[in-house]
Parts: structure tokens; sequence; C-alpha cells
């Protein structure tokens, strides 16, 4: 048995991987480059604008939004960003003005819904990785002239 | 220019009556853009049928909002 694993097996767990961190960086790697550059764009726009408008004190907070942070977290690269500069005001002691609750919670609402769409991005991601690669390997053979 | 970075991402804005509602469709297209990338095998197709479902989305939530806002006038 060999002990050598195919490329292909590897493409769809990097490919989920990749977008996790970065949105449409797993399209990008799978040689999607518009599709993940126009998935790059309007995702991490839509995250920032949310830290933006709710302040990144009162938006992305595992302690008072446990369920959002969980749907905020499938955007991991920004979100741990975010949390690591929240935790960095914290210790600081920073203070910061409250933002009003409908500021926060509008923010609250774009990056979780970031996040949700980068978990459907991630699915698509794989998907592809994985549709791409038999096909891969069948006009391989067919190259071969195998049946 | 880190400074002011960190102003815009550190302090909320404020937001008062009608801007909360038009915060709404820029999400709503969001949603349709990426939905639609996904799902559109030719990305040439992707900002016509973006348009319709980011419409068809703005206009169905403001006709939810509106009908649950007569009905809660109605009832109180």
């Amino acid at each position: 048995m060999s002990s050598q694993v195919h490329p292909f097996v590897l493409r769809a767990p990097i490919a989920g991987l990749l977008t996790w961190l970065v949105p449409g960086l797993g399209h990008i790697y799978l040689g999607q480059r518009a599709r993940g550059l126009v998935l790059l764009v309007t995702i991490t726009v839509t995250f920032w604008t949310g830290v933006a408008i709710g302040g990144v004190r009162d938006t992305v907070d595992p302690h008072k939004r446990r369920l959002w942070f969980t749907a905020q977290v499938c955007t991991g690269g920004y979100t741990l960003t975010a949390y690591a500069l929240h935790r960095r005001l914290d210790r600081a002691g920073n203070p910061t003005p409250v933002t009003h609750w409908s500021a926060a919670d509008i923010g609250v609402h774009y990056t979780g819904v970031a996040g949700l769409l980068n978990l459907l991005v991630v699915f698509d991601a794989v998907g592809r990785a994985d549709s791409s690669a038999p096909t891969r390997r069948r006009k391989g053979r067919a190259a071969e002239g195998a049946p | 220019m880190t400074g002011m970075l960190m102003t815009l991402f550190v302090t909320g804005i404020e937001l008062t009556g009608i801007q909360r509602f038009l915060l709404m469709p820029p999400l709503c297209l969001c949603i349709a853009i990426v939905y639609k990338t996904t799902r559109c095998e030719n990305l040439r197709d992707v900002p016509v049928a973006a348009v319709i479902l980011w419409a068809t989305i703005v206009i169905g939530m403001y006709a939810v909002g509106l009908g649950l806002w007569a009905l809660f006038t109605i009832m109180v």
C-alpha cells in the first residue's frame, strides 16, 4: 500500500481551511480567481463594516454575545483579528465610549451574517475541490488512453 | 493613518431613526452577491441574478416589516 497521499485528497481540506482563514482564498487556491476575489471583497467589506458600525468591543464579544460569536467565528481570520484587538483594548484599560445599542446590534448582525456567508463559501470551496478531483483524474486517465 | 483606523474600528457610530433602516439594503446586497457567486457557474450571470435576488429580499423584508407593524398597531 502506498503511503503517499494523493494531492487531490488534500485539495478539499486545504481549500476549506484557506476559505475559513480568509474568505475567497480557497477559490483562488482552486484556480477560480475571479470568483474568489468577488467573495473576498464582499465578505471583507461586510465584516469590517459591521465592526466599524458597532465598534470592536461591542461587536466581537464571546462573553456577551456567545451565539453571535459562533456565527462570527466562521470568518476565522477576521474574527480572531478583531477579538485580538478587543482583548488588547481591554488589557490596556482603554476607556472607549459605549456604543448605542442599535449601532452595536447592527454591527453584530453585519459580522454574524458575514460569518454565516463565509460558512456557505467554505462548503462551496470544499464541494468544488471534491467535484474537480475525479474529473481531472478521469481526464488524466483518458489522456493516457485508459478506457 | 493608524490612529484614524483605530478610531474607525474602536468607536461605534451614532445611528438614528431612518439610518437603521437604510443599513439593511447593503447587507441584503452582500448576501445576494455571495449566494449568487456560489450558485452561478458563469460569473457573467452574477450581477443580474444578484440584483434580482437583492430586490426580492429587500421588498420581501420591508413588506413583512410593514405587515407586522400594521398588525401591532391594530392590536395595541
